[in-house]
């Protein structure tokens, strides 16, 4: 189980990202998590695997639990070998250059049991379209390749947890739909999955438990089904329940009436 | 057309070694978008490293030149923790100027520890000098040639066929998408400079052997600039054509253009083919045109 407790972070020691985020993944469960654009979701994910460094990110506040243990401040090669927590970055964050072979290969890296070839099997049994492609450098697939393969490459670094980023972004939604059920398929054979989504109306349809994260702070959580039954959620995520047109004014309104959470 | 042939013969060879000194800027830039100006402070230090091991030691060539080149790679990984590792994530220009200072420092303390006098330095190895009527390629030449392009092969080794390869080339694509995988960026681009202080080490300790060895020997460090800038900065391959190319310039305008009477133009002329290349790619003959997205 995954539980991030009043975390608080900023970028170059001024901007405020996150304001106290408190959430918690259940062990084996989907937690989803949206939020518009600006509201710290890959903050989030970033302070949770361990990559805030490298963006000038400080948490300054709270702390973040695997189990008991506390991984605040732990590298992101730490966090994957002793928790078996891997952080798919959003925009498929694949090696371009390399073949999808080699790909698989450099996800395996921190790993030094003898079982790659096992694993790089078994991907190709989750994506019979990356067999063939095996030998294609990966900037000359297509974007929803990419994603699988990245999804792929964070299966070989044998996780427990996986955080995915908008795995959706840019892909079509026949492509989305796949992906979708392959991380259902993923949790059903026991991971714990955190998902990130502007595509809030699938991603809450393969969750159990959600979360609304607006100006660095969780401003609404419940389960999937009630959040998806929710009337603010309706309406501002899902893009719902409105008649008539909502003017940006109302939504400021519904940020005013939400602050106090 | 012995004269031709013993002109091209003599720009390739050195063309290998340039080649291998090239590589050793080519796998820093594109690790981590650098551009090593202390080559070759790097370069001295290495050969002063195979110096000690070889002639003081009296150790033989073959065990030598491994020890040497390993004190190399520490010495370029000592260099890369202390100067480069704090600028992880930061631009590639801050790097690049860190080894502008670098070099300074490097090359006054090369003389400080080893004086300001030459050292002489000949190698013992079998003797392939290659004697045909008019034609004559010494044996130190061929074997600098022969040695850089073995290392050169087992750079490429390396790179493609082993698990740190695939990590370097990966960390070289993308830093945050490899630590995102579980990859240590910062061990693999302390590899890289290790890796590349070696290249350099094995092409100044056969520049030494031509002659002798004292801290200017780095000069001959700065011919890297043309061989990257012509075969393109980010390309292994180009490393390797441009270093013939220049090699070729070298030994052609060497012995046709500066018997007409222009002295030193030798060292000019790799410049100027640098100028019409870069006017027609600007990425090099073999580098990639970026895409700039901020």
């Amino acid at each position: 189980m995954l539980s991030v407790e009043n975390l608080r972070v900023v970028y170059h020691d001024v901007i405020s990202i996150l304001n106290g985020v408190s959430l918690k993944a259940a062990a084996g469960q989907i937690s989803v998590l949206i939020g518009a654009n600006g509201a710290g979701k890959t903050t989030l994910l970033r302070s949770i695997g361990g990559m805030l460094d490298i963006y000038e990110g400080d948490i300054i506040e709270g702390d973040i639990k695997i189990g008991e243990a506390s991984v605040r401040g732990l590298d992101s090669t730490d966090i994957i070998k002793k928790f078996g927590l891997t952080y798919v970055m959003e925009d498929r964050p694949v090696f371009w250059y390399l073949t999808i072979e080699e790909n698989l290969a450099a996800a395996a890296y921190s790993r030094w049991d003898g079982a790659v070839k096992t694993d790089m099997e078994k991907v190709f049994e989750y994506f019979p379209v990356l067999k063939k492609l095996r030998n294609q450098k990966a900037g000359y697939t297509s974007g929803g390749e990419q994603q699988m393969l990245a999804i792929g490459m964070s299966l070989m670094t044998r996780p427990k947890i996986l955080l995915f980023d908008e795995p959706s972004l840019g892909l079509a939604p026949m492509i989305t739909e796949e992906l979708f059920r392959i991380i259902k398929r993923l949790n059903q054979e026991g991971m714990t999955i955190l998902l990130v989504e502007q595509n809030a109306h699938a991603a809450l349809r393969i969750g159990h438990h959600g979360y609304v994260l607006e100006n660095g702070r969780v401003v609404l959580e419940g389960t999937a089904g009630a959040l998806l039954e929710n009337e603010d959620v309706r309406e501002f995520y899902l893009g719902a329940g409105a008649k008539e047109r909502k003017s940006y004014q109302d939504a400021k309104r519904y940020k005013r009436r939400k602050r106090w959470l | 057309m012995t004269d031709l042939i013993q002109t091209l013969g003599a720009g390739l060879l050195i063309g290998c070694v340039y080649g291998l000194l090239g590589l050793g800027i080519v796998i820093i830039f594109r690790a981590s978008e650098a551009f090593n100006f202390a080559i070759g402070e790097f370069l001295v230090i290495g050969s002063f490293f195979f110096y000690i091991f070889f002639f003081d030691l009296g150790l033989p060539f073959l065990v030598a030149l491994p020890l040497g080149l390993l004190a190399s790679g520490a010495a370029g990984a000592l260099i890369e923790r202390l100067s480069i590792k704090p600028l992880l994530g930061r631009s590639g220009l801050s790097m690049t100027i860190i080894t502008l200072g670098l070099a300074s420092v490097l090359r006054a303390s090369v003389q400080l520890i080893f004086g300001a006098h030459s050292y002489s330095f000949f190698i013992e190895l079998p003797d392939i000098t290659l004697e045909s009527g008019y034609l004559l390629f010494p044996s130190e030449r061929i074997w600098a040639g022969v040695l850089s392009v073995v290392a050169f092969g087992l750079v490429i080794f390396f790179l493609f066929r082993t698990r740190w390869g695939v990590a370097i080339r990966a960390t070289s694509e993308s830093q945050p998408k490899a630590m995102a995988f579980g990859i240590d960026a910062r061990f693999i681009l302390l590899l890289v400079w290790a890796v590349s202080s070696m290249c350099i080490a094995v092409a100044g300790i056969m520049i030494s052997n031509f002659g002798a060895l004292s801290y200017l020997t780095g000069i001959a460090g700065l011919r890297a600039i043309p061989v990257v800038l012509i075969g393109g900065m980010d390309s292994i391959g180009g490393a390797l054509i441009g270093g013939l190319i220049v090699g070729l310039c070298e030994a052609l305008v060497g012995s046709y253009i500066e018997p007409l009477g222009l002295v030193g133009f030798k060292d000019v002329a790799p410049y100027l083919l640098l100028l019409i290349v870069l006017f027609i790619r600007p990425y090099g003959l073999f580098g990639t045109a970026r895409i700039e997205r901020v």
